[in-house]
């Protein structure tokens, strides 16, 4: 009991709450002192309703006390990137857009947390709408690396890595559509896993591109990260593309040691930073040392797996955001005469410029005349780039990348360049546009950034990713890392 | 020098949009309904909040199907939904979930009858092609209030088949045919209600003109949200009117979009094409395709009620009703059914039931105020003959004791108003009431012969027997008068003539 | 692939106001990352899209009404509102 809350494992913290004496009152207002010293150096937090925290911790302990405790999470506060609805709770995006909104309703996981006994803790910053690799297009406030405040903390579940790697949460929950799980957790050395597609319910996580966004866990740790994701991937008939009860079964772990790795050629070289080599390929002997098979992959495809995403991706967003007009919810711009003013108008203040940028694409990708030759076309290459991920995984069982090419850059420093910034996400899209699950797990340190691997199965594999994830940090010891603040 | 309007053919393509009948709205649960107060039926998904998510409700689905069915087209294995991009403050997410590449219904054909040339004459058949219907959904609706606009969204999301037809139709005429038909297709099936009043079923009218023998196709205009038959047919006669003259005068027909004011039986134009909307139609990636089994389909098939025109033809050639009561009756699925339960009661006089449903139900329900929409021209929506006081087995009941001689027509009337009245038995109406007619042959033998030896007929009697057959009638009152009207007319002509002889 | 860019137009559809400057950042720069497009234009793609998700009819909702949110949380939601309508401005007859 000698180590601070704060830098305890989830799992760990449920087992103290179950064993007592420690309640989740003690460990919600231990939490709460550290958010105090800490959050505003980070930023990771928009906001936290500490007397509601304070009240769900009671009635935790309420539960506890009465034996009616609701598993390993009973207790244990888990942050929620600020995309997923939880009632009575504002629904902002980062977006000056919904500013205002409170959520009427809660996120089918936010119902499974609750269900599961944990406290629904604070809104966590992000890129306006999930769409960025900084968040530095939050229009609330800006988030910094809890590992060198002048960096960014990755994105777009920024906020998310940053408030786990600041040891300002246990827990938290993030979002990814091209990456933003897996490239924030790598800049800040934690775990984050993208869960195959139709594992979770999507139901309540505000769309940016429907058919690559999935929920996902983010934790300081596997077995946290673990945890989380059987708290949250259950059926839900309100989602049509979230797996029914009959078909969502993992695959089993099997043996970590067994597993056959598959390195996709050419992976390591193009744009990778020397340190992430290193420790990616210093990632690849340990496995092999650890009786694992290795084996050069091919994925002729890879190439056009960016263009590719950002043409279904565009075109997806500039219909899902077409519903924020100011009219039901959200922003009215308060010079408008005509329905059309009103509605272009409040777009136009509502929006930052990313977003406005994304909409503009997925417009025209979409539009007359266009849409056969980029979106037609995208969909045809989203067909094949799955078929080749799918054919090389049933010849190995997970795929080892880095998780991005480089470490954690200068806040600022690649803000005027869009098409640089999409090229973080180089090794992530290929999972969201194949809907296959990836996990990036923490493998060193570029200078005093932190560097993640990336593993990529087959469908319903999550089991293995993190068996997998298991053996390299039993072996590392970068479990539970925090940054010094 | 102008040609006669017979110089040009008008072709006509509608896209009909019918509310499905449904509890719960198409994509979400929220329920919808007519005369609930404005944003009542609205729930989180409905109103497009961020987060939410469209599922499919299975009966609309299956609605869809079953009208596939009743017009015979191919079920597709499989259906689809876009996305159908525009602003508008009516439409939550601006975007309408919609069915573009691969809709539910495609294909299938619409018997249509037109006038005859009297009410008792049976017009033209003919039949129009369906080219597919989509399952999409319903949007809010606007109202006017000073300087602003105010928006409900409680028909957003409603399930809305669009029925869309080959260009096939001919005429004002052949369109309001077609709807017609469409209407009782619909209703019949359980489909839809369309309620026309409650805006349950809108169309929008694609109109050109060509040279009578022609074989290109003109340019078109499209007349957008016409609510009633009415306004489709005076869109018809107007468009048609308006293209003449346009080309006649030595201009063009731009293709364009336009509204109907049914006030002023007037056409406007809402906008030409260069302002045509760009929708960017994309596949909708939160519905899954949906796979639709054989299973479900040979399910809905045994839901598919007989086509009002076969019904037509066999009670016409089969059962021998004149056109007049058959068209009445297969217009309304309840009644046709309700004539049948009656007629297998009673199979040997089709005709006597029909006469009796046709004239009497009908006027007595539209009457007691149950069924008025039976009786009017316009198009009837589902009317219930729940509430019908009269059960088919006990017309049936009424009709054999009239054939058998028991009562007589005239006492049959009697019987029908009290049974309409009280729903009793024709035969305890008949008991209670004692007009059961007497045939005692003996008895009534007996007041024959007192009745012809009375002196004051002698003068009748001679008459008779001189050959005036009608003297025979003044015998009878007398006869009847002493059996209380209980005796059959029938016999005691016998057996006038009998003892006359 | 990326010729026939119309700002304006796309604006306009995307209902977004865009200053002098704007259009020609977001010209540039859509014009840069349509350009990185070319690989699509070049590759060899299959002619047809598989059907990644496609679900039976027990997926499908049955037709039972749930609870609504009430006129009054509408209203709350709206930016403008009266007598438990959302208020806009005055719309004039045309399909948008």
């Amino acid at each position: 009991m000698d180590e601070p809350l704060h830098t305890l494992s989830a799992a760990e913290l449920g087992r103290r709450l179950a064993a007592g004496p420690l309640t989740s009152r003690a460990l919600c207002e231990a939490l709460i002192v550290r958010y105090h010293a800490v959050n505003k150096k980070v930023g990771a937090f928009t906001h936290l309703d500490e007397g509601d925290v304070l009240a769900q911790a009671d009635a935790s302990d309420v539960r506890r006390k009465a034996g009616q405790g609701r598993g390993p999470l009973e207790g244990v506060p888990v942050a929620i990137k600020d995309n997923i609805a939880v009632k009575g709770q504002p629904l902002t995006c980062s977006s000056k857009m919904l500013a205002s909104l409170v959520s009427p309703y809660d996120a089918h996981v936010t119902e499974r947390l609750r269900a599961a006994g944990a406290i629904l803790y604070g809104r966590l910053n992000m890129d306006e709408f999930a769409m960025g690799s900084s968040t530095e297009n939050s229009a609330i406030q800006k988030t910094f690396n809890p590992w060198d405040l002048a960096c960014i903390p990755g994105g777009s579940s920024g906020g998310s890595a940053a408030a786990l790697a600041a040891g300002l949460v246990p827990l938290a929950l993030g979002s990814d559509t091209g990456g933003s799980i897996r490239q924030p957790a790598s800049h800040c050395g934690v775990v984050g896993l993208k869960p195959t597609y139709g594992l979770i319910s999507r139901f309540g996580l505000v769309a940016f591109a429907s058919s690559l966004d999935q929920i996902g866990p983010m934790a300081r740790c596997l077995e946290d990260c673990e945890l989380l994701l059987g708290a949250l991937a259950s059926a839900d008939a309100r989602d049509m593309t979230c797996f029914s009860p009959s078909d969502r079964a993992l695959t089993p772990a099997g043996d970590a040691k067994k597993l056959r790795i598959g390195i996709p050629k050419g992976f390591l070289g193009k744009g990778v930073g020397a340190e992430v080599a290193t420790a990616v390929t210093a990632a690849i002997e340990f496995y092999r040392s650890q009786g694992c098979a290795i084996s050069e992959v091919e994925l002729p495809s890879a190439d056009l797996a960016v263009p590719t995403y950002y043409v279904v991706a565009t075109a997806e967003a500039s219909s899902n955001l077409g519903r924020y007009d100011g009219v039901r919810y959200g922003h009215r711009s308060a010079s408008a005469g005509t329905p059309v003013e009103m509605m272009t108008n409040s777009r136009s203040e509502g929006f930052g410029a990313e977003v406005k940028r994304r909409i503009l694409l997925g417009t025209f990708v979409l539009s007359a005349g266009y849409a056969d030759a980029y979106y037609m076309r995208a969909l045809r290459a989203r067909s094949k780039i799955r078929a080749e991920y799918l054919a090389a995984l049933a010849t190995v069982d997970v795929l080892l990348t880095p998780t991005v090419p480089t470490p954690a850059f200068k806040v600022g420093e690649k803000a005027s360049d869009p098409l640089q910034l999409y090229l973080e996400d180089i090794f992530t899209i290929p999972a969201n546009l194949a809907g296959l699950p990836a996990i990036s797990v923490p493998c060193g340190k570029s200078g005093h950034l932190p560097v993640g691997f990336h593993l990529v199965g087959a469908p319903l594999s999550e089991a293995k990713l993190l068996a997998a994830g298991r053996l390299f940090e039993a072996a590392h010891g970068f479990a539970h890392q925090q940054a010094a603040l | 020098m102008s040609s006669s309007p017979s110089d040009w053919e008008v072709v006509i393509g509608l896209e009909v949009h019918v509310q499905l009948h449904t509890r719960a709205k198409v994509f979400a649960s929220s329920p919808w309904g007519f005369g609930k107060e404005p944003n009542e039926q609205v729930d989180p998904v409905v109103l497009g909040l961020p987060g939410t998510l469209p599922v499919v409700n299975r009966e609309a689905v299956e609605k869809s199907i079953l009208f596939g069915l009743v017009v015979g087209s191919s079920v597709p294995e499989q259906c689809a939904w876009d996305r159908k991009n525009y602003f508008y403050p009516d439409n939550p997410k601006n975007y309408q979930l919609t069915q573009k590449d691969f809709p539910v219904v495609v294909g299938g054909q619409v018997e249509i009858e037109l006038p005859g040339v009297s009410r008792n004459v049976m017009g033209e058949h003919k039949f129009i092609r369906i080219h597919h219907a989509h399952l999409e959904e319903d949007v809010g609706k606007l109202s006017h209030a000073g300087s602003g606009s105010l928006v409900d969204y409680n028909r957003a999301g409603v399930p809305l088949l669009e029925i869309v037809t080959e260009p096939d139709l001919r005429s004002a005429a052949e369109a309001e045919a077609f709807l017609r038909s469409l209407v009782a297709l619909l209703t019949q099936a359980g489909v839809a209600d369309c309620d026309m009043e409650k805006g349950q079923l809108r169309c929008d009218c694609n109109v050109s003109i060509r040279r009578r023998g022609a074989e290109k196709l003109g340019t078109r205009t499209e007349t957008k949200n016409l609510n009633s038959i009415s306004s489709v047919r005076d869109t018809v006669i107007y468009e048609t009117a308006r293209q003449i003259r346009e080309l006649e005068a030595g201009r063009t027909i731009t293709q364009e979009t336009r509204g109907w004011n049914a006030e002023l039986s007037r056409g406007y134009i809402l906008r030409d094409k260069e302002d045509a909307h760009d929708y960017r139609y994309f596949p909708d990636p939160d519905l899954p395709t949906l796979r639709i089994s054989r299973e479900t389909v040979a399910r809905l098939q045994k839901l598919v009620p007989e086509n009002l025109y076969d019904r037509q033809r066999r009670y016409v050639e089969k059962l021998g009703l004149p056109f007049t009561a058959a068209s009445v009756l297969v217009a309304n699925r309840e009644l046709a059914e309700w004539f049948e339960a009656a007629a297998a009661v009673h199979p040997a006089n089709p005709q006597g039931i029909a006469n009796w449903v046709t004239n009497d139900l009908l006027r007595d329900l539209a009457a007691s105020g149950t069924a008025g929409a039976l009786l009017t021209d316009e198009v009837l929506p589902a009317v219930s003959l729940a509430s019908c006081p009269i059960k088919p087995v006990q017309l049936a009941g009424l009709v054999k004791l009239t054939d058998d001689g028991v009562i007589s027509k005239q006492q049959a009337k009697e019987v029908f108003a009290e049974m309409f009245k009280t729903g009793q038995e024709a035969v305890a109406i008949v008991d209670a009431k004692g007009l059961r007619q007497n045939s005692d042959t003996g008895e009534l033998e007996k007041i024959v012969q007192e009745v012809i030896a009375d002196a004051a007929v002698a003068k009748s009697i001679a008459e008779y027997r001189a050959g005036n057959e009608k003297a025979i009638n003044a015998l009878k009152g007398p006869i009847m008068k002493r059996t209380q009207g209980k005796a059959n007319p029938i016999l005691i002509d016998q057996l006038l003539r009998k003892f006359l002889g | 692939m990326a010729e026939g860019f119309d700002i304006d137009h796309l604006a306009k559809l995307a209902r977004l106001n865009l200053t002098a400057a704007e259009k020609v950042l977001y010209s540039l720069q859509l014009n840069q990352i349509l350009g990185h497009f070319q690989a699509l234009a070049k590759a060899d793609l299959p002619a047809t899209i598989d059907l990644a998700r496609v679900v039976s009819e027990s997926a499908l909702r049955s037709d039972e009404p749930g609870p609504v949110l009430g006129a009054e949380t509408v209203t709350r939601l709206a930016p403008a509102s009266r007598d438990g309508q959302i208020s806009v401005p005055r719309v004039v007859d045309d399909e948008a």
